[in-house]
């Protein structure tokens, strides 16, 4: 019929319900009358009327069926059907939502992640036409030797690499690849594979003075034609190929956030000029507020000329590299836009023989024509793959452990349904009997499972938006969160929606199935008392239960290896005192600061420190002890510099401060100035590596960089303490007062020594800082033990998660075997009655029903513990100081699940000792 | 109306909705009168089933070939008239003409001898 009909009945249902009825009624009534004009007694002809309509129900549900979608009705029966049981089931209800809003919520809020990490795009114009320049070398020697060792004609870089199964990766390439690849793309014309190349790089952070406050800001180097390759609409204008170049207008291009953040507004940015690392730059343009460039992992405040790394980094290593010439520099990342209707396979087989041609013609030994890299070209929509390299792999493992917990949830909740099958199953034969379609009730059922499932994922729903935030602080470090930007989007919802229907109908499905096919005629004999059902729903309910505990066992393994691995890094020797100690860094250079003045600056700063009351002394180090990682060749004169050697500069009172112990010899101290004779400390390991039985002190090392050498006497030993991480085993390293020349000093990082909490003294420190000279910013204010924990912030987190997860996956087993065991020992009531009167003791009883519980978790473990053997290899790359068939995790985990199952299934075990036998015969 | 039956319903089907719409065509009449003009009329030969009559009329109703409005009967009960639209009327003689060239393919098989006479 009409569609517009059907929706009219839908609204006027019941009107016209009422209508029909009327209408058979005065059919009825005319019938009647017409018969008692025949002549039969009204009575009779009342009768005679019914009996010649029929069944009126029927006649009425015919009636109706011309009117409505048959379909529609029922289903919206179902659904009012499905929530009265609901309604009269509070607890069962509750339950069951709850265990199933936590099983999708948590999935909702793992895939969201998911969903922004691997699923999203650039915000940038056509992002699937992107593709990122990469490239691909043998790994040779191990990957801890040098790039130089593996990959010869990669003299020197600055970037990184990565390795995967196959080999070394990088995406970046000395200066003159960028020109090769520009040129061809000239030559080429519109027969070039790519419509435009671009070149970028990170600039760290930089000092950004605007108005007279200064902060320190992220930076990202970009060639003259980043912005309309990548197809970004900049308010002002954006940086061109004439800026970029050397001696090119200083000009920036500043991020929206920041735009809004210190000048108020976008537009009144444009024409200001700054000061960056106290060079002046003019504002030209400001970027849309969802751009966030190539990497969402890297997140800039502003975008600098390429060329302008020449004038900012003019003391650092650019000074010395000649970048622009260096074809054995590698340095810049590129990415390009293919033309269209050119595949990405195409293009790289158009550039690779290219660019090896080109590598290979930059050999200048014969050692370098091996190994050279070569040339591979990645999807660039999704931007670089830092962020997905970093927590792909853990974000896996995440949706793992929330799909265990979700199965759990839906096993729980099957096994509800199938004790509430059994109660219902009169009801059930009831209605079969009376003529109702086997599909037509397992429809019905189906309907309560899939609207109990909703109604968990709607909750879910609302977990996951709480779960989110909690996830994004726990794997948040820096600015990360920011364009990860993980929401709930149409994507996810819908993912979730479909979740809750295939667990709805997962979890439905068996007991609906198992409910309808009951033989009708003893059911329906049975009396309320009497929940006699086939041993068959017990089996089932058993499986589930033994499942269950299986998941449960696996979730207790994972948890217990990632606490394990927890106690081992925390539980690592350090070599210093992480207590009471405060970290901040500065940089003078930056600030404008130039030699000789700045080692006064940073000294004159040290003693304000010092005099701060409540710091019991203070230090430097040109980086953090457990955060380093600078290698300068240092070697004992006439010998070759080992490459593993470390080296870190330091302040005055250094071994004091951190509470290294000196093994040799004495700390470096204010009389180590300048001009004094240069002096080093060596580690135990240096001086075990270097020296064997020798005795260290007195003896010279020669420290040699860039044509500069200083000659340095070793005047003290300390004992190891972790240079660089806390999971490497610790380099041999020598430590060199700052202030005794070559290298000389850029930032440096204060350590203060406290009376209690570190964080109290901040706003003192900062006071000082600023009178001192306001243009120098404070950054990475923290105390040590902050700084540890964020080393290890991944492996916190996976053991705080983790454990939940499998209290949480505990719980939820235990009520279901708690529920399946009182419900068992309710049945067996009237053996018990006559065990207990034949003269069984309580213990025995107890046992009884404990032996069943003991049956289970035991079926459970059997079948948990190859899987746990197996799974838990897939979290090898997670753990630390152990296998990952860790005896003491297993054990720890096995005891826990045996306990927990053997408390959930003690109550009603006393329950069923408890019974009076009397009372019990009597219930049969 | 169960589809248990298809056979039966369809061939019922199509002639009740004939019947009814020929039963209307003098003017407006409700349910239980048009039953007992079917009856009467047809000398009691045809009993029309009130299952199938009812359900006939509500699909005539959605089709649109007979509108229904509440009114009181002879009797002064409120009883609800169906009466023929102009779409009905064009059905009726539609399916009038069907019936004729139906009843008299089936006559001229069933009496072959009557048509050389």
């Amino acid at each position: 019929m009409k569609f517009r009909q059907k929706l009219l009945w839908l609204f006027q249902r019941r009107r016209r319900e009422a209508e029909i009825r009327e209408e058979l009624e005065f059919h009825l009534a005319e019938e009647a009358e017409d018969r008692k004009e025949e002549g039969i007694p009204a009575e009779e002809a009342r009768w005679a009327a019914h009996r010649d309509l029929g069944n009126m129900a029927r006649v009425h549900e015919n009636v109706r069926a011309v009117w409505i979608w048959t379909w529609a009705e029922q289903f919206l029966q179902d659904l009012r059907y499905a929530l009265r049981v609901m309604r009269a089931n509070k607890a069962f209800t509750s339950l069951a939502v709850l265990s199933l809003a936590l099983g999708i919520g948590a999935n909702t809020a793992i895939y969201s992640f998911m969903d922004a990490l691997l699923l999203r795009s650039l915000p940038v114009s056509d992002p699937a036409s992107l593709v990122v320049l990469n490239w691909h070398a043998a790994e040779r020697g191990g990957a801890d030797q040098r790039i130089s060792q593996q990959v010869p004609v990669v003299q020197s870089m600055s970037g990184s690499t990565y390795d995967d199964s196959d080999g070394i990766n990088s995406g970046i390439f000395p200066y003159a690849a960028v020109q090769l690849f520009q040129q061809e793309l000239a030559e080429q014309k519109n027969n070039a594979v790519f419509s435009s190349l671009f070149a970028y790089m990170r600039a760290g952070t930089l000092n950004l003075m605007i108005q007279g406050e200064s902060n320190l800001a992220r930076g990202e180097y970009v060639s003259g034609d980043y912005f309309q390759g990548l197809g970004v609409p900049v308010a002002g204008r954006v940086i061109t190929a004439e800026d970029d170049r050397a001696g090119g207008d200083p000009v920036v291009v500043l991020s929206a956030a920041v735009a809004k953040r210190r000048f108020g507004a976008i537009e009144s940015a444009i024409g200001h000029t700054i000061l960056i690392d106290n060079y002046p730059f003019t504002i030209v343009g400001v970027t849309p507020p969802e751009f966030f460039g190539v990497d969402p992992a890297a997140v800039p405040d502003f975008y600098l000329p390429m060329h302008t790394n020449l004038l900012l980094q003019a003391s650092g290593r650019f000074a010395r590299a000649q970048p622009y010439t260096d074809p054995h520099f590698y340095w810049i990342q590129m990415m390009g836009r293919l033309r269209p209707g050119v595949t990405m396979e195409q293009a790289e087989a158009a550039l690779s023989p290219i660019f090896q041609q080109w590598v290979l013609g930059t050999a200048t030994e014969e050692r370098m024509r091996s190994n050279v890299p070569n040339l591979t070209l990645r999807e660039g929509a999704a931007g670089l793959d830092t962020l997905r390299r970093r927590y792909s792999k853990p974000l896996y493992l995440l949706l793992l452990l929330v799909g265990l917990i979700l199965a759990i949830a839906c096993a729980n909740v099957a096994n509800l349904l199938l004790a509430r099958a059994a109660v219902r199953q009169r009801e059930i034969a009831v209605r079969l009997s009376l003529g109702a379609a086997r599909l037509r009730i397992l429809r019905q059922l189906l309907t309560e499972s899939v609207l109990l499932a909703m109604l968990g994922g709607l909750l879910g729903i609302l977990i996951a938006f709480w779960g989110i935030r909690f996830l994004s602080v726990l794997l948040s470090d820096g600015p990360t969160v920011t364009s990860l930007d993980p929401t709930l989007n149409w994507r996810v919802l819908l993912v979730t929606a479909m979740l809750s229907l295939f667990t709805g109908i997962l979890f439905g499905l068996a007991p609906a199935l198992r409910a309808t096919q009951i033989d009708v005629a003893p059911a329906l004999k049975q009396t309320s008392n009497e929940k006699h059902s086939p041993r068959r729903r017990l089996n089932l309910s058993r499986v589930l239960i033994v499942s269950q505990i299986a998941l449960s066992l696996l979730l207790l393994v994972a948890a217990g290896l990632f606490l394990r691995t927890l106690i081992n890094l925390q539980s690592i020797e350090i070599g210093f005192n992480r207590q009471n100690m405060l970290l901040f860094e500065l940089d003078a250079r930056q600030a404008g600061h130039k030699d000789p003045e700045i080692l006064t600056f940073y000294d004159n700063l040290r003693k304000k420190f010092s005099a701060l009351p409540g710091v019991r002394s203070v230090s430097l180090s040109h980086q953090s002890l457990i955060d380093a990682g600078t290698g300068v060749p240092i070697n004992r004169p006439g010998a070759s510099a080992d490459e593993a050697n470390r080296v870190l500069f330091i302040g005055p009172d250094f071994f004091k401060t951190m509470q290294i112990p000196l093994l040799r010899g004495r700390d470096v101290n204010d009389r180590d100035l300048p001009d004094a004779l240069p002096v080093a400390i060596i580690s135990e390991g240096f001086a075990r590596k270097n020296f064997g039985d020798q005795d260290p002190l007195g003896q010279h090392l020669i420290l040699s960089d860039e044509g500069h050498q200083r000659d340095m006497q070793i005047v003290g030993v300390a004992r190891n303490a972790r240079y660089g991480g806390l999971k490497h085993s610790i380099p041999p390293v020598v430590y060199v007062p700052y202030n005794q020349g070559f290298p000389q000093p850029r930032h440096m990082v204060y350590i203060l020594r406290t009376a209690g909490d570190p964080l109290a003294y901040v706003n003192a420190v900062r006071q000082i800082i600023h009178q001192a000279d306001p243009r120098v910013p404070v950054a990475d204010v923290r105390s040590e033990t902050a700084e540890i924990d964020q080393m290890i912030q991944q492996e916190i987190t996976f053991a705080r998660l983790c454990s939940a997860f499998a209290a949480l996956a505990l719980i939820i087993a235990c009520v279901g075997l708690y529920g399946t065991v009182s419900y068992n020992t309710v049945r067996r009531t009237g053996e018990i009655g006559i065990r207990m009167a034949l003269g069984a003791q309580r213990g025995a009883v107890v046992w009884l029903v404990l032996r069943e519980v003991c049956t289970l978790a035991a079926l459970g473990i059997i079948v948990s513990l190859p899987a746990a053997f197996f799974a838990s290899r897939l979290l090898e790359s997670f753990l630390f100081g152990m296998k990952p068939t860790d005896p003491l995790a297993l054990a720890s985990a096995l005891a826990l699940l045996v306990t927990a199952a053997l408390l959930a299934g003690y109550l009603p075990a006393r329950r069923a000792s408890r019974i009076d036998p009397m009372i019990a015969l009597r219930h049969e | 109306m169960s589809p248990k039956h298809p056979s039966r319903i369809e061939f019922l089907q199509g002639t009740l909705d004939l019947l009814v719409l020929r039963t209307l065509l003098p003017g407006p009449c409700h349910g239980h009168a048009i039953a007992k003009h079917i009856q009467r009329t047809s000398e009691d030969l045809l009993q029309v089933e009130t299952g199938s009559l009812y359900p006939a009329l509500h699909r005539l109703e959605a089709k649109g070939w007979i509108a229904s409005s509440w009114e009181l009967s002879d009797k002064g009960k409120r009883a609800k008239y169906y009466k023929l639209t102009a779409l009905g009327r064009k059905q009726l003689t539609q399916k009038h003409s069907k019936w004729r060239a139906f009843t008299r393919a089936v006559s001229l098989i069933l009496n072959p001898d009557d048509q050389k006479a």
